[in-house]
């Protein structure tokens, strides 16, 4: 549905972008994670076709981009807006994909108000429903719920939830990196270049050590020496037993059999995942 | 080009200015202004101070080389060529109002943030620049066309016998037609251009106010009696604005870089 093939992007000697390549599949989120000037809004305008790329390819099918900014007519009403942008888009019932967008963002209300009186959060509604009114193959969210208020926050996840559901190939940028958890099938983190790409669980596997927190029946010094086997700086801390493993959920069978065939009583075994956070900081080099 | 496109986004121009009125103050101004200033020298002084235009012999001298109709009384002939000079006025009228909206055309939807997702959609440029000469061209010449209607209604209504009839001519209709609106929009072709160059709308609208200075020109020297632009080089210079301002289409098409206009704004 997206497919960016080693997209470099110069500003005068500068390159902001370089060599970064990745698809977007049809019913996929992908979350693009970087720093401020990392290069997330001059990928998307690419993508977008906006502004041409130094060199690379990209092939996509019909786009909605939502922009950094909203920028609405603030003169004209909710409606006038969308109505306009339907006309652009040459839709063959513009009233009715107007109605429709209004419809699926909850606007009614605010549908006769001038642009210029609403908040923050309502013109960014406002500006992801002119982004859905001709209903994209493809849609380009530059920090959709940046500023946002919980609730719309919540309805926007909820939306592109929908989108996704009904086919469609989505790409995020995003500093948020629990909204990319929640939402995000791949998480793609990019400065400058593609540092990474990938499911955020395959991430944490990569990138980043777990723990694992196993309580056991009696004094859990007994039990050190087994668990030792799998990680030999295994500690006890409180009444648990604590091991660092790269790959919790595979591992955890074994280290539970392991101790059961010592005789120990494991009354609980908790994996600790590392955050998003810790793999992006990880890449950044922090 | 889809002419839909072109259709909806000067729908919106208008829209949009009708809701902005104050934005059309500079060409009611100048088009009260053109209305008051020929009627108040050639009509109310006179008949105020008791002194008729045609006891000015320098006056009755200049307007007799310049215009012709011996027919007409030496006063009379005066008040002819004062209003046929000040119908040079009502050029400036659409020059004015569509050089200052024109200057906020690209730069506005800029500032507001609002060209990117307009680019994103599937409007060329040529589409997007020929709505926005239109949408400052089409306000500023209903304008401009009121004040001249007021402004022979007034001459038909004021002036002495003959002068209505006299000025009621080609040269006129040429002016009024024909070089009013080519030089409104090499004005506001000519802003656009600017405006799409810049990053900020007083820039643009400071280049623009140049164009005015060629025009304040022949308004001098006509009064001066030094030169006189007669209906045969109205019509060749309403020809050569419509030239350049062909030019200037296809020089603003060339040089509207979305890539820079984009990625420059700050």
């Amino acid at each position: 549905m997206i497919s960016a093939q080693h997209l470099t992007r110069r500003f005068a000697a500068r390159a902001v972008v370089a060599d970064v390549s990745f698809d977007v599949a049809k019913s996929e989120i992908v979350a693009l994670l970087g720093p401020n000037g990392a290069g997330k809004t001059t990928t998307m305008r690419m993508l977008a076709g906006l502004i041409a790329p130094t060199s690379g390819s990209v092939v996509r099918a019909r786009i909605g981009f939502l922009t950094e900014s909203p920028g609405l007519w603030d003169r004209l009403t909710v409606r006038e807006n969308l109505r306009t942008y339907a006309s652009l888009y040459g839709l063959a019932q513009p009233d009715r994909a107007v109605e429709r967008a209004i419809d699926v963002l909850q606007l009614s209300r605010q549908a006769s108000v001038r642009a210029a009186e609403l908040s923050k959060g309502m013109r960014q509604k406002v500006a992801l429903a002119r982004a859905l009114l001709h209903e994209p193959a493809v849609m380009l969210l530059d920090e959709p719920t940046s500023g946002l208020d919980p609730e719309i926050t919540r309805g926007v996840r909820r939306l592109l939830d929908e989108r996704r559901a009904a086919g469609c190939a989505i790409l995020v940028s995003t500093h948020n990196l629990d909204e990319a958890e929640r939402l995000a099938d791949r998480v793609a983190v990019l400065h400058e270049r593609l540092l990474a790409i990938d499911r955020p669980a395959a991430l944490r596997r990569r990138l980043t050590t777990g723990r694992l927190i196993v309580r056991v029946t009696g004094d859990p010094a007994r039990s050190l020496e087994t668990v030792r086997r799998f990680d030999p700086a295994a500690a006890i801390e409180g009444p648990a037993l604590v091991l660092k493993v790269a790959d919790a959920e595979e591992r955890t069978p074994a280290i539970v059999a392991a101790l059961v065939a010592a005789g120990a009583g494991v009354v609980e075994v908790r994996p600790e995942m590392p955050a998003l956070e810790d793999v992006y900081l990880r890449l950044m080099g922090r | 080009m889809v002419m839909t496109r072109v259709r909806t986004l000067l729908a919106k121009e208008l829209l949009d200015l009708s809701r902005n009125r104050l934005a059309l103050l500079p060409v009611g101004l100048i088009t009260i202004l053109s209305l008051v200033l020929p009627f108040g020298i050639a009509v109310a002084i006179p008949m105020l101070t008791g002194q008729e235009l045609g006891s000015d012999a320098d006056l009755v001298k200049v307007s007799g080389v310049a215009v012709g109709h011996e027919s007409l009384t030496p006063s009379a002939r005066v008040q002819l060529f004062l209003f046929q000079q000040f119908l040079l006025l009502f050029l400036l009228t659409p020059i004015t109002g569509a050089m200052a909206l024109a200057a906020h055309a690209v730069i506005g939807e800029k500032l507001a943030r609002t060209l990117e997702p307009l680019l994103a959609t599937p409007v060329s440029t040529g589409e997007l620049l020929v709505a926005k000469m239109l949408g400052a061209l089409l306000p500023t010449l209903v304008i401009s066309l009121a004040g001249l209607g007021l402004y022979l209604g007034g001459i038909v209504a004021t002036a002495a016998p003959g002068v209505a009839a006299a000025m009621l001519s080609l040269r006129t209709a040429l002016l009024a037609v024909w070089v009013g609106p080519a030089a409104a929009l090499v004005s506001l072709q000519s802003a656009i251009i600017i405006s799409s160059r810049v990053n900020d709308a007083r820039t643009a609208q400071q280049f623009g106010v140049l164009i005015i200075i060629p025009l304040a020109a022949v308004l001098v020297a006509q009064f001066t009696g030094t030169f006189w632009l007669s209906s045969t080089m109205l019509a060749l210079l309403g020809l050569g604005l419509v030239g350049v301002w062909l030019l200037l289409v296809l020089l603003s098409v060339a040089i509207f870089d979305r890539d820079s206009i984009l990625t420059r704004w700050r």
